[in-house]
């Protein structure tokens, strides 16, 4: 009897601001030069009342009118917090509602949805997870078992961190090139620390997430009662439903029926006798590992490549990712509270993800999410400004 | 297929864009077995057709260039009478058989429209430029712009080099939108040489080309990174280009370099480290795709029409120097920029092939005949 484990990933960057190589060594107020206010709290309160706001509402009505049969996990970022405690906190107190149903599970993550899992010390990364599970205690007093790292970002040293850490399961993709022939419809455990592996089933969760709404797709339209028939045919344990939060309502606009497809989508499961649905917590304690997951390379959910060269698939890329870490190593000895803030909202991995240069069908993808009209302007505006921070973190 | 076409110039007898352009374009159509009789003004050298397909006639001679854009005070002149005598010439000298006439620019659609009516085919006009992108739509001139819209009336097809070009044609000349096909242009690839630190400027020195803001970044540049800005072509500017970069007190930095010869145009191609593209109002712009097939990283301005199909560059408003400097600065700083952008960029000119502008061209035959 497979368990449907629905998991979203809440997140918002800061944006930058046009930043040229006239303001370095020019900035008096870091916060408000570096970044963008005006377009990130317009995009926020756009993406919120598109998605953030509707579907938390949804959501919570198919919660109470199931009777916490329907249950679903979450993430959200620090800096997607920042966003609502600044501009929109009834979303929080809204999010909040939701936990309290006991129908919700949320999810660890670095705080600044960061690369710094891929940096040479893990130190950073071990600060930025606890930032954010002191965030979760502060908002909700709650301690998270489960951990996704920035999306879906995973390999043996990660797994081993976050064992260390005590938690219980980890969150990834479902790529073949850890699973082999194996299906993504069990639960696995890391091969080398005593983790349990949750990984996506990137087939269906894409059906919703990226085919939605394409009409050249054969599975148009897809119905909530033809995709539960489709899980209910489904072989496992588990089939883990990963997705952008963004999904519902921005990525697929109101207008695909995407929130009619949602709205009656626990009701078509509830049909079958052998779906249920599980939180990403009661997933990894209900069900033994099968076998292991050996991940020597990391792997993520992004691109067709499912592995990190969205984010260091260039030199422009990787430039600046030497640069963050090197200007993290002048600012931790410095020990610059302020400027570490703005050094850790700069290590928020679309910054480097607006730069990637990645092939046509990658490359639309990442040109509808970015402020830039093409990566150069990307990675200049970015590298100026890390400049702007290497000269301060070098000065004072 | 056989097509009469005529122009203006041709390799390697040329001033501009619209030379290459008749060079591609007829070896493109001429492999895909269409005949071609390209007529031209004769000039002191015989040019000589190295296809089968391409028959060049030279008639009369003439000393005219189409670019250059005369002052005012020599309308009427010398000039307008080599225009009309050229005119005249190319219609008594075009008979035969052919199935379309294909005709460039204004300097030759009086001639066309009349051979069109003598021979009682169909005309295709490709416009690479207008009066207003001349003009630097500053004044435009009424009697060129007459006699641009009278061609386009009377042609029954026409082909833009951009779309850009193609909302000009459509809102400064009042011509219905279908009747225009968008041909991007393309390029016979440089090959790369060793670089220097040079940062290049390649075009008449004319008010539509942008050259003074060319040297206003070059200024901005110089406080912060090293090079040299080299301006290569001529134009009525020139004189006044000297005396502003004195005035800016960079003129140890920028190098004239004067008309330059195919090969020297190529070579400068080759060793320059950035090439900058700031006009003010640019149909297409062939030179971005030459310098990029060089290997040169290229900044165009955003009301170029080049700038509508090239992903690979950077696009920025011509009159916006800081803008420009910032890039500029970017590239001399960054290996990693320049080399991504090199390569990718390189990569991606590989689609603009004369083949396919000869293949779009001949579907615009075919519905017409």
């Amino acid at each position: 009897m497979p368990s449907i484990c629905f998991y979203f990933e809440v997140h918002q960057p800061f944006r930058l601001n046009h930043f040229s190589v006239f303001n370095i060594g020019n900035t008096k107020d870091i916060h408000s030069t570096y970044f963008d206010k005006h377009l990130n709290q317009k995009i926020f309160e756009k993406v919120a009342n598109k998605c953030y706001l509707p579907a938390n509402n949804l959501l919570l009505e198919l919660i109470r009118k199931y009777d916490g049969k329907f249950r679903i996990s979450y993430s959200l970022t620090g800096t997607f917090v920042e966003y609502c405690e600044n501009y929109l906190p009834e979303l929080l107190d809204s999010f909040k509602e939701l936990f309290k149903t006991g129908a919700v599970d949320l999810i660890d993550e670095t705080y600044f949805h960061s690369l710094s899992g891929l940096y040479d010390e893990l130190d950073e990364f071990e600060e930025q997870i606890k930032m954010h599970r002191q965030m979760i205690r502060r908002i909700f007093n709650y301690k998270p078992k489960v951990f996704r790292n920035t999306e879906a970002i995973y390999d043996n040293r990660i797994a081993r961190k976050i064992a260390d850490l005590g938690y219980k399961g980890i969150l990834t993709e479902g790529a073949e090139k850890i699973l082999g022939w194996r299906s993504p419809n069990f639960v696995y455990k890391s091969a080398n620390a005593n983790l349990k592996v949750l990984l996506r089933n990137y087939k269906l969760s894409d059906d919703v997430g990226f085919r939605f709404s394409a009409r050249n797709w054969p599975g148009f339209p897809l119905t909530a009662d033809k995709y539960a028939n489709w899980m209910s045919n489904s072989y496992g344990d588990v089939i883990n439903l990963f997705m952008d939060y963004e999904t519902f309502g921005e990525h697929q606009w109101i207008e695909t029926g995407i929130f009619e497809f949602l709205k009656h989508l626990p009701g078509e499961v509830l049909k079958h006798d052998s779906l249920d649905f599980a939180t990403v917590s009661e997933a990894v304690e209900r069900y033994n590992a099968v076998g292991d997951v050996d991940s020597p390379w990391a792997i993520s959910w992004a691109d067709e490549d499912r592995n990190v060269s969205t984010w260091l698939g260039n030199n422009m890329q990787i430039a600046c990712f030497n640069e963050l870490k090197y200007i993290g190593q002048k600012l931790k000895r410095k020990g610059d509270r302020d400027l570490l803030y703005i050094w850790r909202l700069l290590q928020t991995s679309d910054h480097l993800y607006y730069i990637s240069t990645k092939g046509f069908e990658d490359g639309t993808v990442h040109a509808y999410f970015s402020p830039y009209d093409i990566p150069y302007d990307g990675f200049i505006n970015y590298m100026n400004i890390l400049q702007d921070l290497k000269e301060k973190a070098e000065k004072r | 297929m056989k097509i009469a076409m005529i122009g203006w110039e041709y390799p390697p007898f040329k001033v501009g864009g619209l030379g290459t352009h008749c060079y591609g374009l007829t070896h493109g159509l001429a492999d895909k077995n269409v005949h071609i009789d390209f007529y031209m003004p004769k000039l002191r050298q015989k040019i000589k057709s190295d296809n089968k397909n391409i028959n060049i006639i030279e008639v009369g001679e003439s000393e005219v260039y189409p670019y250059d854009r005369p002052d005012d005070k020599e309308i009427g002149g010398k000039f307008f009478d080599a225009v009309y005598r050229y005119n005249d010439l190319l219609v008594k000298r075009i008979k035969g058989k052919y199935d379309v006439i294909h005709c460039h620019d204004w300097l030759t659609m009086k001639a066309a429209i009349a051979v069109k009516e003598k021979l009682g085919i169909p005309l295709v006009l490709t416009i690479h430029s207008t009066e207003y992108d001349r003009s630097g739509w500053i004044y435009p001139n009424q009697w060129f712009i007459d006699i641009e819209r009278e061609g386009m009336q009377k042609a029954d097809r026409i082909i833009a080099v951009s779309e850009f070009t193609k909302r000009v044609i459509v809102e400064k000349y009042g011509i219905h939108p279908d009747k225009i096909t968008v041909v991007h242009n393309a390029v016979y690839p440089i090959g790369e040489g060793e670089k220097r630190n040079l940062i290049l400027f390649l075009g008449r020195l004319t008010i539509q080309k942008g050259p003074e803001f060319f040297l206003k970044t070059a200024k901005k540049v110089l406080e912060y990174e090293d090079a040299r800005f080299v301006i290569a072509g001529i134009g009525d500017l020139l004189p006044r280009l000297i005396e502003q970069a004195v005035h800016l007190g960079i003129s140890n930095k920028v190098i004239f370099t004067g008309k330059l010869t195919e090969e020297e145009v190529k070579h400068i191609y080759k060793i320059s480290s950035i090439y900058v593209m700031p006009s003010v109002s640019e149909p297409f712009g062939i030179t971005a795709l030459e310098a990029i097939s060089a290997g040169t990283p290229t900044i165009v301005s955003k009301s170029a029409g080049v700038s509508e199909v090239l992903k690979n560059c950077f696009k920025v408003d011509f009159w916006d120097t800081d803008e420009m400097a910032n890039k500029i600065i970017a590239l001399l700083r960054y290996d990693s920029l320049r080399d991504t952008m090199t390569q990718s960029s390189k990569r991606e000119i590989q689609l603009f092939t004369w083949d396919r502008v000869a293949e779009r061209t001949l579907q615009v035959y075919r519905g017409l005949v």
